[in-house]
């Protein structure tokens, strides 16, 4: 504890003098770590117990637009992410969390926020009780808080032609009657006033819609207008409607929300500014404002699709439509599939067309048919939807493609209209004069080449070569593991080459392995002889041995060994004196044996013994 | 954009779509090498077996497509994928069925999977083009990858790698009988350069192929509708929308998540029950 103090003091800042001070001999770099090891303690312990805060960006709001909701701990962390009760009419999402530390004067603390974003779903006064969480085994509670969400407001007719509105929003419908399931179309126009000088982030925040459902939007081309005094930008968007039961239907009022950048209202008077200004520097004097806009709610009235007349085929199908059907090929055999395409062109819920059935279609097997839709308008109301229907004549007495029939409402005449194309001639064979089906594709051609067949080409008969399916070959261990193999042969092939080359290069080796293996040989014969008791044998392939034997050790041919060898060769090498006369006696025997030649086996075996003793002294002497 | 991972990880449960000639040969090498003849009989007898009830199952499969009950027919192939036997002409009728049914993705999957397996095919490569032709959307459009893969889609992995090994054993063999037989080597010199020639050649595009295989793997959309997600969960922002049949190539995986770029540049996660990923080919 001295130690620290003193470190802390000025005077322990000044170096070496300190240090004899304290009487003990601490380097710099140890003072250093110690300073910062406190240092980093001191800055660990939290300088304020933990709080918590709950917190709204806006208490009052507009329908349609969103407040953020922050809860806020400071001094400490919460166990789990503290959860927001539902509340009728607010609709709230967890956006996630921020974290916040900082290091001042030596101390620190930490903030931890978690971000909800409350989206009103109705107008009226909301109260967000007080939540709960658990900092550190410590339970925090916040403090309850209101907000207010009230109906955004309708520019009135007053309001809109004195030129005083900002912005406001038109909605009408061209129609004031439809029929149940008829698509309409609705027009809303956005009015922007001149001394808006930009504009962004449109985004509806209703759209309610009461026995409609709204298709797609688009947007159309803008134009200005005179309203009061001031010149208007109307940009015009039109979506798409479909009735969906009779009665009043009704839209909006529709809601959105924009920022809008305009004039500031405190303009600078520096000249110096005025002059930058003038320049086009800078967006000086300009405000983004966020403002709601609404329009008002339009009705009209759906009638139900009249009940008398009705097509038998009648499928739902309303708008106004053309007919067009093809089929392909025509000179087919009994089973074979014939593409019949449908056109239906016009203007109506395209997407939802179907098929309808057609009775007459009873000596064809039909197949679930393929549908596309191109559409020609943004809206996707006008265009083109083509079925390609596969259907197969069941027997060779069919003779054409039966009529193909569609039935519609038209809403614009009010009654219901029936399309028929005639049918078309077809020649059907027996299945048994069916062609194989060929493929027009070049096989040469490659993946991407367009393939132009009109249908995919029928199922195969034949199950072909059966496997069982698993991992490819490369990464089988078996596999790879015997690619080792020809490496392996081949290495060893090397690697005899290597020594047979070698061995054809050194005759002095090739005779020490020829003279080894005679030796194994002959010791063989001298044990066989031995026991058939032979001596003649016996000691003809002994001399024979001492001559191959003592020829090799020293380099002599093996016909040039006598004896006398042994004196003037193997002791002039400084041989042993007991093997010289193991040899000299070995040789004895062999000529002994010309005048004595009838011994035993068991002093035949002797001689062995006393040659395989000679033979690894001759060869331990090589060495 | 770090896409780097271990693709082969993820790649494992796919390679079912594998292609192994011989039901026994597996067993084969786990014995050695040395199979007896009893082992070899009761394989190729039970081999026949087994392809005498897929030829049957098959048969029955066949007959519900004629008669337009597509449903049936494509479960009935289902049934005889699942019991492990695979063949061209058995993913192929699948993917018909799929198609009839109003699935071009699970049809898109089915003939890659034929493909994979017999890339040589002319039907099957003809129906694929033709149900490709009806995705929407974003989906995978010619890339050098792609011409690479279309090159060397030829043949099988498997093929190649047979190509190639066989070029390897070839040379080895060739280089052992120059050591054992030095007097053949002048006339052993050009049959070895060229062997050798063939075997950079083969592992080269066995190399290629392999890559192409493990570490560019497609992801088709086999839902109506699949939303991209901008990440790996539910609550993740939409970042683009794919349709049924659409190809797009698989970036990376997280849990039951596949991450898939739309070949424009956009990337987002999609969730695996709604895509069939394949071996890149």
């Amino acid at each position: 504890m001295v130690l620290k103090r003193k470190v802390f003091g000025m005077e322990g800042l000044r170096g070496k003098a300190f240090l004899h001070r304290c009487g003990r001999r601490l380097s710099l770099a140890q003072v250093a770590a110690g300073f910062c090891l406190i240092l980093f303690w001191w800055a660990m312990v939290p300088a304020h117990a933990a709080s918590f805060t709950a917190s709204l960006d806006s208490d009052a709001l507009t329908l349609g637009q969103s407040a953020t909701l922050v809860l806020t701990f400071e001094g400490g962390t919460p166990q789990n992410t503290p959860e927001v009760p539902d509340i009728p009419g607010l609709q709230i999402s967890y956006v996630g969390p921020t974290s916040q530390f900082s290091f001042i004067n030596g101390r620190t603390s930490s903030t931890v926020t978690h971000h909800f974003t409350i989206t009103p779903q109705r107008t009226g006064n909301f109260v967000i009780p007080a939540l709960a969480a658990e900092v550190d085994g410590v339970r925090l509670t916040s403090q309850p808080l209101q907000l207010r969400v009230v109906q955004p407001s309708t520019a009135s007719a007053s309001q809109i032609d004195s030129g005083s509105q900002i912005a406001f929003m038109k909605l009408t419908i061209p129609e004031d009657k439809v029929y149940t399931g008829e698509i309409i179309t609705a027009n809303l126009e956005i009015y922007l006033r001149d001394d808006v000088r930009n504009f962004g982030n449109f985004q509806f925040t209703a759209t309610p819609a009461d026995g409609f459902t709204t298709g797609k939007m688009s947007e159309g081309q803008s134009r200005r207008v005179q309203i009061g005094n001031h010149v208007y930008t109307v940009m015009p968007v039109t979506m798409a409607l479909t009735a969906t039961r009779s009665g009043t239907l009704s839209l909006g009022p529709l809601t959105a929300n924009l920022v809008l950048v305009i004039a500031s209202q405190k303009r600078s008077n520096d000249a110096f500014m005025q002059q930058f200004r003038q320049f086009g520097f800078g967006n000086f004097g300009e405000e983004q404002k966020q403002i709601s806009l609404a329009t008002e709610t339009v009705n009209v009235q759906s009638l139900p699709l009249p009940t008398a007349n009705v097509p038998p085929n009648f499928n739902g199908a309303i708008g106004e439509y053309t007919l067009t059907v093809t089929a392909g090929p025509t000179n087919v055999a009994v089973g074979d599939p014939i593409t019949v395409r449908i056109q239906i062109a016009g203007r109506g819920d395209l997407g939802s067309l179907t098929l309808p059935d057609q009775p007459a279609w009873h000596d064809f097997t039909l197949y679930p048919p393929t549908s596309k839709v191109a559409t020609t308008d943004p809206l996707g109301l006008q265009g083109t939807k083509t079925f390609e229907q596969i259907v197969a004549p069941q027997n060779a007495n069919v003779r054409e493609v039966p009529p193909f029939s569609f039935s519609y409402f038209d809403p614009d005449a009010g009654s219901y209209r029936t399309l028929i194309e005639p049918g078309m001639a077809l020649a059907v064979r027996s299945a048994g004069s069916t062609p194989v089906p060929t493929i027009a594709a070049n096989p040469t051609a490659g993946p991407q080449s367009p393939v132009r067949s009109e249908d995919i080409l029928p199922i195969k008969n034949d199950p072909g070569v059966l496997g069982q399916a698993g991992p490819p070959l490369v990464t089988r261990p078996v596999f790879l593991a015997l690619q080792a193999v020809p490496v392996l042969a081949w290495l060893a092939t090397v690697v005899w080459r290597r020594r047979a080359d070698s061995l054809s290069n050194n005759p002095r080796l090739r005779r020490q392995r020829l003279v080894t293996r005679l030796i194994r040989e002959g010791l063989n014969e001298l044990r066989q002889s031995a026991a058939a008791n032979q001596p003649d044998e016996f000691f003809a392939t002994l001399f024979r041995l001492l001559q191959e034997q003592l020829g090799e050790c020293l380099d002599l041919p093996a016909t040039s060994i006598t004896e006398a060898v042994i004196e003037e060769r193997l002791a002039p090498l400084g041989a042993p004196e007991p093997v010289l006369s193991d040899l000299r006696e070995l040789f004895q025997l062999c000529n002994q044996a010309r005048y004595a030649p009838i011994r035993g086996s068991a002093e035949l075996n002797s001689v062995v013994e006393q040659f395989e003793k000679a033979v690894g002294e001759l060869l331990q002497l090589k060495a | 954009m770090k896409i780097g991972f271990d693709i082969l990880r993820f790649l494992r449960p796919i390679e079912r779509s594998g292609f192994r000639q011989k039901a026994g040969s597996c067993i084969f090498c786990k014995c050695g090498g040395l199979p007896t003849a009893a082992t070899l009989a009761i394989l190729m007898v039970g081999g026949n077996l087994l392809a005498a009830d897929v030829t049957t199952d098959f048969t029955a499969a066949n007959k519900l497509y004629a008669e337009g009950k597509f449903a049936a027919a494509a479960a009935a192939y289902e049934t005889i994928l699942q019991t492990g036997a695979v063949s061209p002409a058995l993913w192929f009728n699948y993917g018909n069925a799929e198609f009839k049914l109003g699935q071009p993705g699970r049809a898109i999957a089915a003939y890659r999977r034929a493909e994979l397996l017999a890339p040589r095919d002319d039907e099957v490569r003809a129906n694929l083009d033709f149900v490709r032709n009806q995705v929407t959307g974003p989906t995978l459009r010619g890339s050098g990858w792609s011409r690479l893969a279309g090159g060397l889609g030829i043949l099988t992995l498997n093929e190649w790698t047979t190509l190639a090994a066989v070029a390897f054993w070839l040379t080895f063999i060739l280089l052992a009988l120059r050591q054992m037989q030095p007097a053949w080597r002048p006339r052993l010199r050009r049959l070895t350069s060229g062997i050798v020639v063939l075997t950079i050649l083969s592992c080269g595009a066995l190399c290629a192929a392999a890559t192409i295989h493990f570490s560019k793997p497609v992801a088709v959309v086999i839902e109506t509708e699949a939303t991209a997600r901008s990440g790996p969960f539910a609550e993740a922002q939409d970042a683009f929308k794919a349709q049924s049949g659409a190809e797009l190539p698989v970036l990376n995986r997280r849990d039951n998540w596949w991450q898939v770029a739309d070949g424009s540049g956009r990337i987002g996660w999609l969730p695996a029950k709604q895509v069939e990923v394949l071996p890149g080919a």
